[in-house]
C-alpha cells in the first residue's frame, strides 16, 4: 500500500511538474546515416556502477567526442532498481521528459521491458549498427519479435572460477572440471570435500538464479513459442533441479541466505570456487590467495543440447524513444558497437569484457592475468560467450524464476515433490500471465 | 434616520466569531489540502487502478476481474497468513512487554530511569535498513547467535535460521520486538504520568498488591492508550514490508512473504501488474479498517 500511494504520489507530481514546464523534445529520426552536421546537442547516459559501467560509458564519450566534438554525453551514475522505477513511473504516467537518452538495462529485464513498454524504445535493428559482431546468446537478450533494441555491453558468460591449489590438495586440476558433466564435477567435488572440507561453490539459497543458468546451458527457457509457462513436466527443468538437489544434499554446494554470505563464502576461503557470471571476477580477487586462482566454463546437464556455456547478470544499452535518439544512436554506433580502442582501453582498468566479437581479436584480451596464475581470462571468457546457446526471456521471466525459487525452496526445506512443485509454479506462473 | 438605523443594524461581517473561525479554517485548509492531495486522491486513483488489468502499460478496462482474481491467487492465502501470524504473535506479545516495562519504569524510586528509558525507546531510531541488516548478520549461520549456541553446547552444528521457515519467522517477529516495544513503551508512560500516584497510595492502604495494582488500575486506566498503540500496530503490521525484505527476502519460499510484500512483487518487482497490485493493496485496507473498527468497539467504552 505504502509503496503505491508513494508511486502515485509521485506520478500526481510529475504530472504537475510537466503542466508547469510545457513538453520538451520531440522524436528525432533514427536514420543512422544522417550526416555528422546534424548531429550536436546533449545525450543523457543513466548508469550504474563506478568501478564499472561508469568508467567505461566516459571513456565511449572520450572517444565519441574525438569524432563528433559537438555532441555533449553527460553521464548519470543511477542504480538499477532507480532506472527500472524511472521508466516504470514514466511509463505509466506518460511523461517521459524525465528518462535519458540512453540507459543501462540487465538482459533479463530487457525484454519484459520492451515489451511491456513499448513506446519507451527505438528500434534499433536499421540503424547501421552491425548486430551480428554481437555474441549470438547475449543478443538475443535485447531482440524482441526479431528486433534489436540494445546494443550488448557487458559479458554475462558464465565461469567456475576455482582455487587450483585446493584442487591440488585433493589430486585434482582445472582440467578435471573443465568441459565437464555436472555428475562428473559432483563426484570430484564429492572428493574434493571429503578431502579439504570445503564445498566446491556457494549460491544463495533456492538458487532460481543458478538453475536459469543450467537452463539457459541446455538452450531451454521457461516458456513456450505460445508464450504459456513450460514448467511442469519441463524434463531440463527437471533435470536442472535434480542435479541442484543433489549439489545441496551431497553438500558439494554450500546455500547461503544473501548476497553478503555469498561474496563471503569465497573471499573467506569457505568455499573451492563459484558459478556466476564473469563481472564476479571482481570480487573473486577479493580474496587472498592470489595467483592460485583459474577460470574455467561451468559443468553442463546431460539432456540433448546440453552445453558447457551460459550467461548471468549482463546488461546492454537501450535507446529510448525520447529527446535526442539519432545524436544517441550514432553514438553507441561510434563506441560500443564500433570501436576496438574503448573495449581495449577499458578492460584492463575495469575488467569489463564486451561481446562485440571485433575487439576479441585485440591483444589486451590474450594478456595473461597475474590472480589466475597467469591465465589469459579475458580470451576464454570472451570464447565462451561466443558459445552461449540463445534464450527467450520474455515478460514474465522474473515470475516464473520467483516460483522456480519457491518451488526448490520447498523441495529442499520442506521435502516436497518435484512434480507436485513444479505445478503449483506453472499455475502460479499462469496466473502472473493471465490479464 | 432610516439609513442611520439601518447602518446600526448592519454587523460588521467579520464578528469575532468568524473571525475565529475563518482563521481556523485557514490553518486546516493547507494541512487539509495535503492530506486530500497526498492521501485521499492516491486512494481513489487506487481503486481506479484496481479496475484495470495487464502487464505494464498495456493496461485495459477489466472491471471486477482483479478482485475475482484475488480468489484463485495461489500465493496470497500463504502471504495473508504469514501476515496474521505476525500480527497475531508480534502485537499482543509487544503490547504486554511494553506495558510490563512502562509499568516497571514508572517507579518514581528506580535509579538509572533516563538510562533504561532511553535504551530501551532507541532501536525505534535506528534505521531499518541497518538493524534488519544487523539482524541477519547475528542470525547467519556464521554469525554470533549461532557461535554462542555452539559455544555453549546447545547446537552441535550451526543452524540455518533464515534459511527455515519457523525460524526464519521467528527472527522476524523477535526483530519487530526488538524495535516497537520500546516506541509503544513510551506512550504508556506517557499514560501513566497522567495517573494520579495517590490512587495508588489508596490501593496499597487497601492492601492491593502490585499485580492487582497493575490489573485494575494501570490497565483500564491506560485503556485509551492501549488502544491507540493496538491500532497503530496492527496497521503498521498489515503494511509490514522492510523487515522480511531486508532480513529474509520473503524466504525461504515465501515462508515470510507479507501482504505488502506481495504488493510490491506483482506491481514492480516481478512482471508489473499495477491493476492487480492495487486491488491487493485495497485488500489490506479493508482487513485494516475492519480490524481498527473490531478494536475500537472492543476497546472503547465510549461507542
Amino acid at each position: 500500500m505504502k509503496k503505491l500511494l508513494a508511486l502515485i504520489l509521485v506520478l500526481v507530481l510529475a504530472a504537475s511538474v510537466v503542466a508547469c514546464g510545457g513538453n520538451g523534445g520531440g522524436t528525432a529520426g533514427t536514420d543512422g546515416s544522417a550526416p555528422a552536421g546534424e548531429l550536436k546537442g546533449e545525450v543523457t547516459v543513466w548508469c550504474w556502477d563506478p568501478n564499472f559501467n561508469i568508467p567505461a560509458m566516459t571513456e565511449a564519450a572520450r572517444i565519441y567526442n574525438a569524432i563528433n566534438p559537438d555532441a555533449v554525453i553527460n553521464i548519470v551514475e543511477t542504480p538499477w532498481d532507480q532506472v527500472q522505477d524511472a521508466l516504470t513511473a514514466a511509463a505509466t504516467t506518460g511523461v517521459l521528459d524525465n528518462i535519458p537518452d540512453i540507459f543501462l538495462m540487465q538482459d533479463m529485464a530487457f525484454q519484459r521491458n520492451v515489451m511491456t513498454f513499448p513506446e519507451l524504445f527505438i528500434d534499433l535493428t536499421n540503424t547501421g549498427i552491425d548486430f551480428g559482431q554481437f555474441a549470438a546468446g547475449k543478443r538475443g537478450f535485447s531482440t524482441v519479435d526479431g528486433k534489436n533494441f540494445g546494443v550488448p555491453f557487458d559479458n554475462g558468460a558464465t565461469i567456475y572460477a576455482v582455487r587450483t591449489d585446493v584442487l591440488e590438495q585433493a589430486g585434482y586440476t582445472v582440467a578435471d572440471v573443465t568441459d565437464v558433466t555436472w555428475s562428473q564435477f559432483i563426484s570430484v567435488g564429492k572428493d574434493v570435500l571429503a578431502q579439504t572440507g570445503m564445498p566446491m561453490l556457494s549460491t544463495t539459497a533456492g538458487g532460481g538464479d543458478f538453475i536459469m543458468v543450467m537452463l539457459q546451458s541446455a538452450g531451454v527457457d521457461l516458456f513456450n513459442a505460445d508464450g504459456s509457462p513450460n514448467i511442469a513436466g519441463n524434463p531440463v527443468l527437471i533435470s536442472a533441479i535434480e542435479t541442484y538437489l543433489e549439489l545441496v544434499d551431497t553438500g558439494v554446494l554450500l546455500e547461503v541466505n544473501g548476497w553478503d554470505e555469498y561474496i563471503d563464502s569465497f573471499v573467506n576461503d569457505n568455499v573451492v570456487g563459484t558459478i556466476s557470471g564473469c563481472w564476479i571476477l571482481g570480487s573473486v580477487q577479493e580474496n587472498a590467495h592470489a595467483g592460485a586462482w583459474a577460470v574455467t566454463n561451468i559443468p553442463r546437464l546431460e539432456v540433448a543440447g546440453g552445453t558447457n556455456f551460459s550467461s548471468w547478470g549482463g546488461s546492454s544499452w537501450a535507446v529510448t524513444n525520447v529527446g535526442n535518439s539519432a545524436l544517441a544512436v550514432d553514438f553507441l554506433k561510434h563506441t560500443f558497437a564500433g570501436s576496438v580502442e574503448l573495449y581495449e582501453t577499458i578492460l584492463p582498468s575495469t575488467g569489463a569484457i564486451g561481446t562485440w566479437a571485433p575487439a576479441a581479436a585485440s591483444s589486451v584480451y590474450a594478456e595473461p592475468h597475474p590472480f589466475f596464475g597467469g591465465q589469459a581470462v579475458f580470451a576464454d571468457i570472451v570464447g565462451f560467450a561466443g558459445k552461449i546457446p540463445q534464450i527467450n526471456v520474455g515478460v514474465y521471466f522474473y515470475t516464473a524464476n520467483d516460483n522456480i525459487s519457491i518451488a526448490v525452496s520447498n523441495i529442499i526445506n520442506n521435502g516436497a515433490d518435484i512434480t507436485t512443485e513444479l505445478q503449483a509454479a506453472q499455475e502460479a506462473t499462469e496466473f502472473a500471465i493471465m490479464e | 434616520m432610516q439609513t442611520a438605523k439601518q447602518e446600526a443594524k448592519i454587523k460588521p461581517f467579520f464578528t469575532m466569531t468568524r473571525k475565529r473561525g475563518l482563521t481556523g479554517w485557514l490553518f486546516l485548509s493547507v494541512a487539509s489540502a495535503l492530506i486530500i492531495l497526498t492521501s485521499f486522491y492516491p486512494f481513489v486513483r487506487a481503486i481506479e487502478m484496481a479496475m484495470y488489468s495487464g502487464a505494464g502499460t498495456r493496461m485495459q478496462f477489466a472491471g471486477l476481474v482483479n478482485f475475482q482474481r484475488l480468489l484463485i491467487d495461489p500465493h496470497l492465502k500463504q502471504v495473508l497468513s504469514n501476515t496474521f501470524l505476525f500480527l497475531l504473535v508480534q502485537v499482543p506479545m509487544m503490547i504486554l512487554l511494553g506495558l510490563i516495562l512502562a509499568a516497571m519504569l514508572n517507579d518514581p524510586k528506580l535509579k538509572g530511569k533516563g538510562i533504561f528509558r532511553t535504551a530501551i525507546f532507541l532501536p525505534c531510531a535506528v534505521g531499518l535498513v541497518a538493524y534488519s541488516l544487523v539482524f541477519r548478520q547475528m542470525f547467519a549461520v556464521d554469525g554470533i547467535v549461532n557461535t554462542a549456541l555452539l559455544t555453549f553446547g546447545i547446537l552441535d552444528t550451526p543452524y540455518n535460521f533464515l534459511g527455515t521457515a519457523w525460524s526464519a519467522r521467528m527472527v522476524i517477529i523477535i526483530g519487530l520486538m526488538w524495535r516497537w516495544t520500546g516506541y509503544n513503551m513510551m506512550f504508556y508512560l506517557a499514560g501513566l504520568q497522567q495517573i494520579e500516584p495517590s490512587i495508588y497510595e489508596a490501593a496499597r492502604i487497601d492492601g492491593a498488591n502490585v499485580i492487582q495494582q497493575f490489573r485494575k488500575i494501570t490497565l483500564p486506566l491506560l485503556r485509551p492508550m492501549i488502544l491507540l498503540t493496538a491500532i497503530m500496530s496492527t496497521t503498521g503490521t498489515l503494511q509490514l514490508f522492510d523487515e522480511p525484505f531486508n532480513l529474509t527476502n520473503g524466504g525461504p519460499g515465501i515462508a515470510t512473504r507479507t501482504i505488502a510484500f506481495h504488493v510490491f512483487n506483482v506491481g514492480f518487482q516481478q512482471s508489473p501488474n499495477l491493476g492487480y497490485a492495487s486491488a491487493v493493496a485495497l485488500l489490506i485496507f479493508v482487513i485494516a479498517a475492519i480490524l481498527g473498527l473490531i478494536q475500537i468497539k472492543v476497546g472503547d467504552k465510549r461507542w
